[in-house]
């Protein structure tokens, strides 16, 4: 039952299509969609560009203001940023611009474009510690500048979370495959199978070192822990994506957690055939976290989903949760539970605690952070992107660059 | 349930509605004609019927689109010259097709290569049963430079036809003008004097409608060349429209045949308007099909309660006299555009065209998003108007030029 997990839900514009898409564009001046994009991908020009026939100088907007911006097509959540201003909106519904972006990516491809170049190098070294969105984006950001840049991955694939978080049908492995090949070709060496244990050592050989090992974790709730029907959704897309959806999964799952993750966790496992998927959160419809799209996407794969309820106990596999704001309960038994209530960084590994690390970055001046490690705010591939752009600068000015 | 009777009568023949086919690929042979007569159009223009000696080849492909957007077909340009049947086969279509549909006006499109042919083809069609005769004097795209648009654009030639297909036939006739010209009005005069009853207008205007990029040929591409031919379809319709207008100008109550980019009733009315008591239509059929007719038919009927008239007649050229030459306008006054903010979606397309396409007038505030006409570097123009998607700026205060003619009042301007 793996087919329809490995397929790309959402199929892609055809020339006709992206063209009645871009002519629904009101080409603003002063445009709010680009306004609102965390990594300044400029919709509004790259859409211009595909409206006057362009295709070509639309992927050179997209690629150099965002380096992950194949993926960002896919995975971004548009309605949050910048769908969320189109001016669209206002007449019917706003441009779906991560479709034209895709479009967009897509025919980067087609054309075998290659837009971007690096430098001669400059001389200096940068280790990145990790190859998940943030550390792609920042390699390859400083390796356009000279800069020779080492990633170091535990993991025996590049891509973090982009090759084992996100689903096969949301993300597809060989568009990851495809970025990571570019970032590569600018010069940045990836080496897989290696944990980072002594940053210490790397600060010794290198210039400067960025620390993007992203909330690598899932979360679990006192009450479900140890238990060995209990998964954390990051383990559970992990396994789904490394193993192309041939998993075993009982009957009858249940899901707890609201946000995106556990929307593609639900998602994931109504496509790999289980009968009964039920989700438990604890925001009230009112206050969900997840986008509307990968809601709407559960919710026609026919997920059940219950709202409002914090899980208070657990009895042999029985889950009781409690409503939280009105006198009600909730019983749930099923074979498998998975957790997606949050993740965290593990990084004991790195010689400091994870809650140090903006200190620890202080401190030495070298040691630069990225990603959802670097702050709290929203947890999305277009924010790593926006933080490399950062963290980049950063390095660059700390190295004396420009 | 609107009911209106759309019979107007041409050159003296009743036509059931004034929607024809022109002489085209639509109108090719009696089956094609048969379902465009069943789907209610009230004429037909048959395919061009040339003379005996003129074998027809065409070329393979032979269309080419010019498209906006996501819009194609915004004109159409077509190689295909005259009816490839032979003449036996056209004259017996036009017999079967007037014996099986009396009520409905067949007109036969000719075209002669000297004063011979033309008269006897008119003899002809008049003995298969043709209602009227229609002297295609226009094609472009003819491999013979005795024929077509070369002959139209000569108004002596063309009125040495007509009179010989006068000779040829007593039928009510209309001589079909080319475009590519610049004076219509002296080749519609010269037909009046050779006999023509009425004028059709327009036929396709010489055309490159795309080159193709790669191999640097234009289209379409026929072994590896191309040639210059008719453009159609919408794109076209403003053209067609100001010939007809010149026409009705200079030669009133002249009667005529619009053809041009019409696909729509509304497009049919401002035929109507600026003179045309027929209008004929292939661009619109080629792209979506005869059925066209239907919401012609019922949106032109709507158009007519509207206007509370019983008969087209009573619109025909209806907007002849209030389109004057430009020195005869009113240059007295400036119309400022009126902001609707609450349509406004505040996209700023209003800011951008005034400022880089006309007179820095609107202004915009980046907080509100949001346009502000300035007054003191408006000139009016509207162009913000046309340009905005929601239809958010409409024609607000006027306001007189210090120029202006003293004792004017504003309530006597008519916007």
């Amino acid at each position: 039952m793996s087919e329809k997990y490995m397929k790309e839900y959402e199929a892609g514009y055809t020339p006709r299509l992206v063209m009645e898409e871009a002519s629904r564009c009101l080409l603003c001046h002063d445009a709010p969609c680009s306004k609102a994009c965390p990594a300044g991908t400029d919709p509004a020009k790259f859409i211009r560009s595909v409206r006057f026939r362009n295709v070509k100088g639309a992927a050179e907007t997209v690629r150099i203001n965002n380096i992950l911006g194949a993926i960002c097509a896919r995975v971004c959540p548009t309605e949050r940023y910048c769908q969320q201003g189109c001016s669209r909106s206002g007449i019917d519904k706003p441009i779906d611009i991560g479709r034209i972006q895709r479009y967009v990516t897509d025919s980067e491809d087609a054309f075998k474009m290659e837009i971007l170049e690096a430098k001669p190098l400059n001389g200096k070294k940068v280790a990145v510690i990790g190859s998940g969105p943030a550390g792609l984006s920042v390699a390859g950001i400083l390796a356009q500048d000279g800069y020779k840049v080492t990633i170091f991955e535990k993991e025996a694939k590049a891509g973090g979370y982009l090759r084992y978080g996100i689903p096969e049908y949301r993300l597809p492995t060989p568009v990851v495959d495809r970025e990571i090949k570019r970032i590569e070709k600018l010069g940045v060496e990836i080496v897989l199978n290696h944990p980072v244990e002594d940053i210490e050592a790397l600060k010794k050989e290198y210039d400067a070192v960025v620390v993007a090992v992203g909330h690598n974790k899932g979360k679990v709730l006192p009450i479900f822990a140890g238990k060995r029907f209990v998964k954390t959704a990051v383990d559970f897309l992990h396994e789904a994506k490394r193993r192309k959806g041939n998993i075993k999964v009982p009957q009858n799952v249940l899901v707890i957690g609201g946000g995106d993750v556990a929307m593609d966790t639900v998602t994931t496992l109504k496509l790999l055939g289980v009968p009964q998927v039920t989700d438990v959160v604890y925001e009230t419809f009112a206050e969900f976290k997840a986008s509307k799209k990968e809601l709407q996407g559960s919710q026609e794969q026919g997920v059940s989903i219950i709202d409002g309820y914090v899980p208070v106990a657990l009895k042999g596999k029985k889950v009781v949760f409690q409503h939280r704001f009105i006198p009600a309960k909730l019983e749930v038994k099923a074979d498998l539970i998975i957790l997606a209530v949050g993740q965290y960084t593990e990084a004991g590994l790195l010689g400091f605690e994870v809650n140090k690390l903006q200190e620890v970055t202080n401190a030495s001046g070298k040691v630069f952070v990225c990603g959802d490690v670097a702050h709290n705010g929203e947890k999305t591939v277009v924010y790593a992107v926006r933080s490399a752009k950062e963290v980049a600068y950063a390095v660059k000015k700390y190295l004396g660059g420009k | 349930m609107v009911k209106k009777d759309l019979s107007v009568t041409f050159l003296g023949v009743k036509f059931p509605n004034p929607f024809c086919l022109s002489s085209s690929p639509v109108g090719n042979d009696y089956d094609m004609c048969k379902k465009a007569y069943d789907v209610g159009w009230g004429g037909i223009v048959f395919k061009t019927i040339g003379p005996k000696s003129y074998v027809i080849n065409e070329v393979s492909p032979r269309f080419d689109k010019l498209d906006k957007e996501a819009e194609p077909f915004v004109g159409f340009k077509n190689m295909e010259q005259i009816a490839e049947h032979s003449l036996e086969e056209n004259l017996a279509d036009l017999a079967r097709l007037k014996k099986e549909y009396p009520d409905r006006v067949l007109i036969a499109s000719i075209m002669g290569n000297d004063e011979e042919t033309w008269e006897d083809l008119a003899r002809k069609v008049t003995e298969a049963g043709a209602d009227m005769i229609e002297m295609n004097l226009s094609c472009p795209q003819m491999t013979s430079h005795a024929m077509g648009s070369d002959v139209g654009s000569n108004p002596e030639l063309c009125k040495r036809y007509c009179q010989a297909v006068k000779r040829g036939s007593k039928l009510p006739m209309m001589a079909k003008m080319t475009p590519n010209i610049t004076d219509m009005v002296v080749v519609a005069k010269a037909c009046l004097e050779g006999g023509a009853d009425g004028i059709a207008a327009i036929n396709t205007i010489k055309s490159i409608c795309n080159i193709d990029l790669q191999k640097k040929i234009g289209m379409p591409i026929v072994n590896g060349k191309s040639a210059i031919s008719g453009y159609s379809g919408k794109a076209v319709k403003p053209v067609a429209l100001r010939f007809i207008q010149q026409m009705r100008t200079a030669i009133p109550n002249l009667e005529i045949s619009g053809i041009g980019g019409c696909e729509t009733w509304e497009d049919a009315a401002e035929f109507i308007l600026v003179g045309a008591t027929t209008i004929q239509v292939t661009t619109g059929i080629m792209q979506y099909g005869y059925r066209i007719v239907e919401d012609m038919c019922n949106g032109l009927m709507h158009y007519m309660e509207e206007q509370k008239v019983d008969s087209l007649h009573e619109l025909i050229g209806k907007a002849n006299k209030n389109i004057i030459p430009a020195e005869e306008l009113d240059r007295d006054y400036i119309v400022y555009p009126q902001i609707d903010e609450d349509k406004c979606v505040g996209c700023g397309r209003c800011y951008i065209s005034c400022y880089d396409g006309a007179h820095q007038a609107m202004e915009w505030d980046e907080d509100k998003r949001r346009p502000h006409c300035n007054h003191d570097k408006c000139v009016g123009c509207l162009l913000c108007g046309h340009v905005c998607p929601v239809g958010a700026i409409s024609l607000g205060e006027i306001v007189f030029k210090k120029t202006a003619k003293p004792g004017r009042k504003i309530k006597d301007i008519r916007l």
